[in-house]
Order: C-alpha cells, then structure tokens, then sequence
C-alpha cells in the first residue's frame, strides 16, 4: 500500500450553496511532487487551505501523514511549510525580521538558519530591506524560504511562481526539485500553468469546477497525449486510396486535404510500411512528420471530455 | 505567552500607528497644558492631573484604543500575514489571547506615557502643589480606568475581525467619544460600559444613585460577551485569504 502524505476523503466545501470543492479523493505520495492543475477557480486554493486548516470542510476527511490533523494538529502542522497566494509578511519589517518571528514563534530561531534560508531563495543581499519595497518576486521568495525554514518534510505551496520572472522561475524549479529529490520533501504544489506543473511534477491532479477529474503520473500523462502522423506527398488522391485499401476510414483513422496533407490518427507505428506503399505506388513523399497533442490542447480536450 | 508578546513588540517595529498612539497619549496633557495658559485652567497639579485622567481616559482613550485594537487584530488580514501566523502553527485562541495581552500591555505603555508627560508639562508650566504622592494616585486612577477601559473593548475585537478595515473602527470610535462626552453626567451614566470606567476609577459614582456594583457587573458582562463572541467566531470561521 502506498505511503500517503496527504490523502482526502469526498472533502467537499460549500460557499453559500455552491459546492467549491466537490468530494475529491487526492492522494499524495512520500517524496513525490504532486502538481495540482485548474483553472483560476477550480478549487486549487480552497482545497489547500482545508488540508492547512484555514479553511474548515463541509464535509470529507483529510488524513495527513496517515493521521487525522483536527487529533494531531499539534504533531502534524509543524512538519508543514506553505505558501497560500500571495506570501503574507509583516511590512514595516525587513526580511531578517519577519523570518525572526516566524523561527522564535516556532520555538526555533537560529540566526544561521535565517541567513542560509535567506542565500537559499537568493535574498541574503536584501534581508535588511523592508517587505513593503520588495518586489513581487522578491516576496515570492522570501514566501518559499519561510516555508522552507524549518526543513518540513510537506511542502504546500499555492501558485508559487507567481510574479517571478523567467530566471526566477527556473531557480525555484530547480530548488523545489532539489528538496524533493535531495531531501525527500513531498510537495504539493498548484498552478494554472501547464508548462510549469509539465516540469516539476512527478504526479498531476487536474482540477476543474471543484472536481479532482483524475490523477496521473507523467508517464501516464504522456501516454494519455493524442499522436498523429503527418504525410506531405505528391499525390494525394492516390495515397488516399491506398490507406483506404488497407480498410483505413476516412475521418476516423485519417484525414486529408488537397494541399497534399494526411494526418493518420490510427495504425501509428505502420507508418514505416504505409511510407513504403505509398513510395511503391510512385507517390512522393516529402514529409513524414510524428506529432504530438501538447499539453495545452490535451488539457482542453481532457477537461471538456469530462 | 513571553515570546508571543515579544514578537508583538517586533510586529510594531517601525510602525506609524504606535508613534501616533505615543502621541496620541501625549495629547490630553499637552492639551490641559496649553489650557493652563490660556483657559486659566487651574494652576495646581491635581486639578492638571483630574483634567488628563478625565479627557484622556472618559474620551481620547475611547477614540485611541478602538484605532490600536483594529490595527492589532486588522493588520494580520490587510497585510495577509494571519494565513501566515496560523500555519507556524499557533492555535487561534492562543493567537487571540496573546493579541489581548498586548493591547493591555499597549495600553499599560500609553499610561505611562500619559502620566509622565502630564508631570513633565506641569513642571514646565510652573504648577504647584506637586507631590509624589499626588502623582502615583493620580498614575493609579489613569491606570485602573483604563484596564477598566480595555475590559469594555472585547466587542471591538469581534468588530476587528469582522470588518478588517480600519475605517469602521476609526468612525465607531469617534461616534463612542461622541456618545460618551453626551452621557457623561447624565443619572445613566453608570450603565454605559465605556463612561463608567472613569466614573469608577476617579471615585465620581458615589455622586449617582446606581451602585458601583452595578457598573462593575456591567464592565465585566461586557468583556465576557465581546470575548465570547470574539472567540467562536475566530476559531469557527475560515480565515479569509
């Protein structure tokens, strides 16, 4: 059976009558990065602060580390770091300070441990600046530092590449996969960015209208994209009879268009002999291109599918 | 609760609100102060210090502690530092009780500094008939008046965490002064929980009929109704991100 550090039972939270998070069943394994995918206002957040307490269910369970938080909150939540939207800091602090008051409300302030969190994240040049003139990459990071600063071992961090820009955002790739991968830290991570749940994530949740539709590994996620072959050739008519003489339909398994483009959707790996036929029967072929539905339309095709 | 109060010092690091409550607490005997030039309001130190605990305790305080209470518990929501706090973690009621203490102890600090700067002025004003004694009765009455004054605040703690703005608190507050300098010497007076404090603490209320029994029971059904009530819906109601 496998080690779960976040698993949820039919959680579910109405607002008012409308149901923002609908009975989902998340599992998150140990040491794995869990990317959760939706929309704006899918329930990513909302599904976040009820596993961080923030937010009570209407009705469901939430097991973490196997126990039940509302019983162990005061052996669980210490062995949590998050980021929830927009990282919340004290603004006539600087940077060193609020670390401060997070580490001695922790009971475990080590000036040392600040100043390395602070290299870490990239901000031991700005700790003596106040939060207030911090960029918002900058406040992004010194989020991901205090959520890292006490060495959780789960991670929950809601869109946390927001307003960072591209360096930024590779840098805090990079140190999420090194905690995960270096230090077994689990970390659920949410964004609406495909590309960036694409890179990091070792399983994906995709959430839509309050609904987990599904969880997949990426494995899974790229065996589930729709390939297609694409063939240039001279001749398209004739082509096209040989396909069907191989009991290929049109529409279903192919299509085709004058400019001399067919795009086979079935029988993928015989593209090798159709190529030949195709030759054989004196059509040129000027191209043979395998493509792949990227992620971007999967995801529009999955969520509409379900 | 030591390194909860500590880090509620350091929360009001560099912070305006605390320099404006430090002069605000300066205000009262500045103003009694320039009255004594120009008002010819008494030239002694006891009718300087009666007038400070009066304005300072039976108005200005009600105004200044409805400005500090919104800004100790509306800051965690406006500056989205309370999602923050609870997920160190610290249980909410102990987030709220440690948030208690320190306004009571923002207020000990505003006593002093009332206090002192009242003594300050009149030595510069030149008053007379001033003793140690006068001075530590007078900093006994400010200071009982207004831990009275902070027991009658628990409703504007419900009022913090229900409307995070500052705004309401700052118009709730004028509205009160407004209400209190209306009811000040009226025969109800020692029903009201917010002009009672005075009336206790400077001995007035042996001038009305009501017994001061009366108007501590009033204090304390006040205090337990704003903390009860300040209580179940923190720790009932999710924290707005």
């Amino acid at each position: 059976m496998a080690d779960y550090v976040i698993e949820t039972k039919d959680l579910s939270k109405i607002y008012s009558k409308t149901k923002v998070v609908d009975s989902i069943n998340m599992h998150v394994e140990k040491g794995k990065i869990y990317g959760l995918l939706g929309k704006n206002g899918a329930g990513k957040t909302t599904t976040m602060c009820m596993l961080l307490n923030l937010t009570y269910p209407s009705s469901g369970e939430v097991f973490l580390f196997g126990k039940d938080p509302k019983k162990y909150s005061k052996e669980i939540y210490p062995k949590i770091g998050s980021i929830i939207e927009t990282p919340g800091f004290y603004e006539n602090l600087t940077a060193y300070e609020n670390l401060k008051i997070i580490a001695k409300l922790r009971g475990e302030y080590n000036p040392v441990n600040i100043n390395s969190v602070l290299k870490m994240v990239n901000l031991d040049q700005e700790k003596s600046k106040k939060f207030k003139d911090f960029s918002l990459g900058m406040k992004q990071r010194l989020g991901i530092a205090a959520a890292i600063m006490h060495s959780p071992e789960l991670l929950i961090l809601d869109e946390p590449i927001n307003g960072l820009d591209p360096f930024g955002i590779k840098e805090i790739r990079t140190l999420l996969k090194r905690l995960s991968h270096e230090f077994g830290i689990t970390i659920l991570i949410s964004s609406h960015i495909l590309s960036e749940i694409e890179n990091i994530a070792d399983v994906i949740g995709v959430m839509d209208e309050g609904i987990l539709i599904e969880e997949f590994t990426r494995d899974e996620l790229f065996r589930k994209l729709n390939k297609h072959v694409e063939f240039e050739v001279s001749d398209v008519d004739l082509a096209v009879n040989i396909l069907k003489k191989l009991d290929l339909r049109d529409n279903s398994d192919f299509t085709f268009n004058i400019d001399g483009k067919i795009c086979l959707y079935s029988h993928l790996e015989m593209r090798d002999k159709f190529n030949a036929l195709f030759v054989k029967a004196g059509v040129d072929v000027k191209k043979v291109n395998l493509c792949e539905e990227n992620l971007e339309e999967f995801f529009t095709r999955f969520v509409s599918n379900n | 609760m030591l390194t909860f109060i500590k880090m509620e010092f350091l929360k009001l690091k560099r912070s305006n609100i605390f320099l404006l409550s430090l002069m605000g607490a300066v205000l009262p005997p500045l103003l009694m102060f320039i009255a004594v030039f120009a008002f010819d309001e008494g030239s002694t130190f006891d009718m300087l210090f009666t007038n400070v605990n009066m304005y300072m305790s039976a108005l200005f305080a009600i105004m200044l502690f409805s400005i500090m209470i919104s800004y100790l518990f509306g800051r965690e929501y406006n500056e989205h530092t309370l999602k923050t706090m609870l997920t160190i973690p610290i249980s909410r009621g102990k987030f709220l009780a440690s948030k208690y203490v320190m306004f009571l102890v923002w207020i000990l600090i505003l006593t002093v500094v009332t206090s002192l700067s009242a003594l300050v002025f009149g030595f510069i004003a030149g008053l007379e008939g001033f003793t140690l004694k006068l001075f530590m009765d007078s900093f006994a009455q400010l200071l009982f008046a207004n831990i009275l004054l902070f027991l009658t605040f628990s409703p504007f703690v419900f009022l913090s965490l229900f409307i995070t703005n500052m705004v309401p608190a700052m118009v709730g507050g004028a509205g009160l002064t407004l209400v209190n300098m209306l009811i000040y010497g009226q025969t109800w007076a020692p029903y009201v929980p917010w002009v009672c404090p005075y009336l206790i603490a400077s001995g007035e209320i042996a001038e009305y009929a009501t017994s001061p029994t009366v108007s501590y029971g009033i204090i304390l059904v006040t205090f337990l109704i704003g903390l009860a009530i300040s209580y179940i819906y923190f720790t009932k109601t999710d924290v707005a991100i």
